[in-house]
């Protein structure tokens, strides 16, 4: 948060002797638009004019697309009705980075939420009904061909669990002929598949029967996203999670096509909060609870808690 | 064409036909041996048989298929017993088999009881009469006439066994309706998958239902 501030400063002061030295070259956009209130123009970042951030800037809101069911990462609060998790949070980042000092108390004011589905994500960016989507949104290549993503803020992807004594099966490769439990329905049981065509799949309803087939060694593994073996792995502690990710999903925050000074502009702010620490102010948050552990940034192995 | 997705997925829908098709097959026959011994036990004469029938069947009948299901795979599982194997695919195929055998077992034993309850008195009483022992007159009198009164309700239960075994997919059998939620996870395809399993289904019932159809004639020209 401190180096977004200094940052916002800095950039305030460069663009403030810019314009002084030069007369002004028009890079140096009018003071904030009117909000009622009367603002210093200087707590605001100031932006290209062209730059898809200088007009959420003057409209005043970002809109942002998040889930409203999705634990840890996008909830809107039954009680308080308002959103919360490690999308939103992220997002939060944003306003602050767009609309400076005064978005620090309360990034909420400045933050339009759009709930989204899964299948509405794309359809609610090409409508311009959002400006970005933050909703676990992994990253890939037939996406791509329909909007453009931000860098990666948060990685995770399919790993293998065993009990604790298991000393043969250390990664996907190790499953040839081994019992894997997991549950029907899912991406899960195509990745085992894809990478693993001698693993025999043992399908189950959910992730809760399979846990039992493991302790009582009718499977030798369970294989899933990592975020639901952490808590498998809680209810077990004589369980262990092996291996490296074998599938990938790596989030972005999706853009629409066309916004070449916006998406750079995001990821600088991604960048800044892996830099400052506050990635994994948010991480602890949110996402430490159900993993137990500790990380600096979306590439980060991560550490025990 | 409802159900072309079958050549698409030819190794998952057929492997998943003929676990259905073998499930359907032991359970049934395994539900018709247990029927009928667990009848047996409720007409005997001798009061510990009697008991035990009566805990048999209300107890298998008054639970549910699933929860039984789970029972023979993971609580039978917890107490170590694998049904003689270590291959959980085999085990698993085994208890599901046995689930069937098992809780059909019960509804065969009532309708089995019935039928040997509604033959006359009087030709147990000419049986026994002519010298013919207990057991004889069971083989030769009683159970002969029942089995022919019985098929209809006996084919009742052995086509909804059948239909049954689906629920053998929540313990991992790929079965059919298995073999569609791999095809649905896969492509998407939910209203052709299921689909396809539905006629799959009716490939195995239709021909039960007239098989049954043809018992029963033929056992009301011997009657």
């Amino acid at each position: 948060m401190r180096s977004s501030f200094v940052r916002v400063t800095a950039l305030t002061a460069a663009a403030a002797i810019l314009a002084a030295a030069c007369g002004g070259t028009g890079s140096a956009p009018s003071p904030a638009p009117a909000t009622g209130q009367p603002t210093p123009a200087a707590t605001k970042p100031q932006f290209e004019l062209a730059s898809y951030q200088y007009s959420i800037q003057t409209k005043g809101k970002l809109r942002v697309g998040t889930r409203e069911d999705n634990v840890p990462f996008g909830l809107k609060n039954p009680a308080t009705s308002k959103f919360e998790g490690f999308d939103v949070d992220i997002v939060r980042e944003f306003a602050i980075a767009i609309f400076g000092n005064e978005a620090k108390a309360d990034p909420d004011k400045f933050i339009e939420y759009v709930p989204v589905v899964s299948a509405t994500r794309i359809p609610t960016l090409k409508d311009n009904k959002a400006d970005v989507i933050a909703a676990t949104f992994t990253i890939n290549d037939e996406r791509l061909k329909e909007i453009d993503f931000s860098t990666v803020y948060f990685r995770t992807g399919q790993k293998v669990m065993v009990k604790k004594d298991n000393a043969t099966i250390k990664s996907v490769a190790d499953l040839k002929d081994k019992t894997v439990c997991t549950a029907k329905g899912s991406t899960s049981e195509k990745n085992i598949a894809a990478k693993n065509k001698d693993a025999k799949l043992l399908l189950l309803d959910s992730y809760a029967p399979c846990l039992i087939a493991l302790q009582q060694g009718q499977a030798d593994a369970i294989s899933t996203d990592e975020t639901i073996l952490f808590g498998l792995v809680k209810q077990d502690p004589n369980t262990k999670i092996v291996g490296d990710y074998f599938s990938d999903e790596p989030y972005g925050i999706g853009v629409n096509k066309g916004r070449t000074v916006f998406v750079p502009f995001l990821n600088k702010v991604i960048a800044d909060m892996i830099a400052s620490g506050r990635w994994a102010e948010i991480y602890k948050k949110h996402i430490t609870p159900v993993s137990g552990d500790l990380k600096d940034g979306p590439h980060d192995k991560g550490r025990s808690n | 064409m409802p159900g072309a997705i079958v050549v698409e997925f030819p190794e998952l829908f057929l492997t998943g036909l003929w676990l259905t098709a073998q499930l359907s097959v032991i359970g049934s026959l395994g539900a018709l041996l247990i029927g009928t011994a667990i009848a047996l036990f409720r007409i005997s004469p001798l009061p510990p048989l009697r008991w035990i029938g009566v805990a048999y069947v209300e107890f298998f009948r008054n639970t549910p298929l699933l929860v039984q299901l789970f029972f023979l795979f993971l609580g039978l599982g917890a107490l170590g017993f694998r049904f003689w194997t270590t291959d959980t695919f085999v085990a698993i195929f085994r208890a599901a088999a046995a689930g069937m055998a098992l809780y059909h077992g019960a509804y065969v034993a009532e309708v089995i009881r019935g039928g040997l309850l509604g033959i006359d008195r009087g030709q147990i009483e000419a049986a026994r009469s002519l010298g013919l022992s207990y057991a004889q007159t069971l083989r030769y009198v009683q159970l002969p006439q029942t089995f022919r009164s019985v098929v209809p309700p006996l084919g009742n239960i052995g086509i909804a066994l059948i239909k049954n075994t689906s629920l053998a997919s929540t313990i991992g059998v790929a079965e059919l309706l298995q073999a569609a939620e791999i095809v649905e996870s896969r492509t998407f395809r939910t209203e052709e998958a299921f689909g396809a399993v539905v006629l799959l289904y009716l490939v195995l019932t239709i021909p039960a239902s007239l098989g049954v159809n043809w018992l029963e004639k033929r056992m009301l020209i011997a009657r």
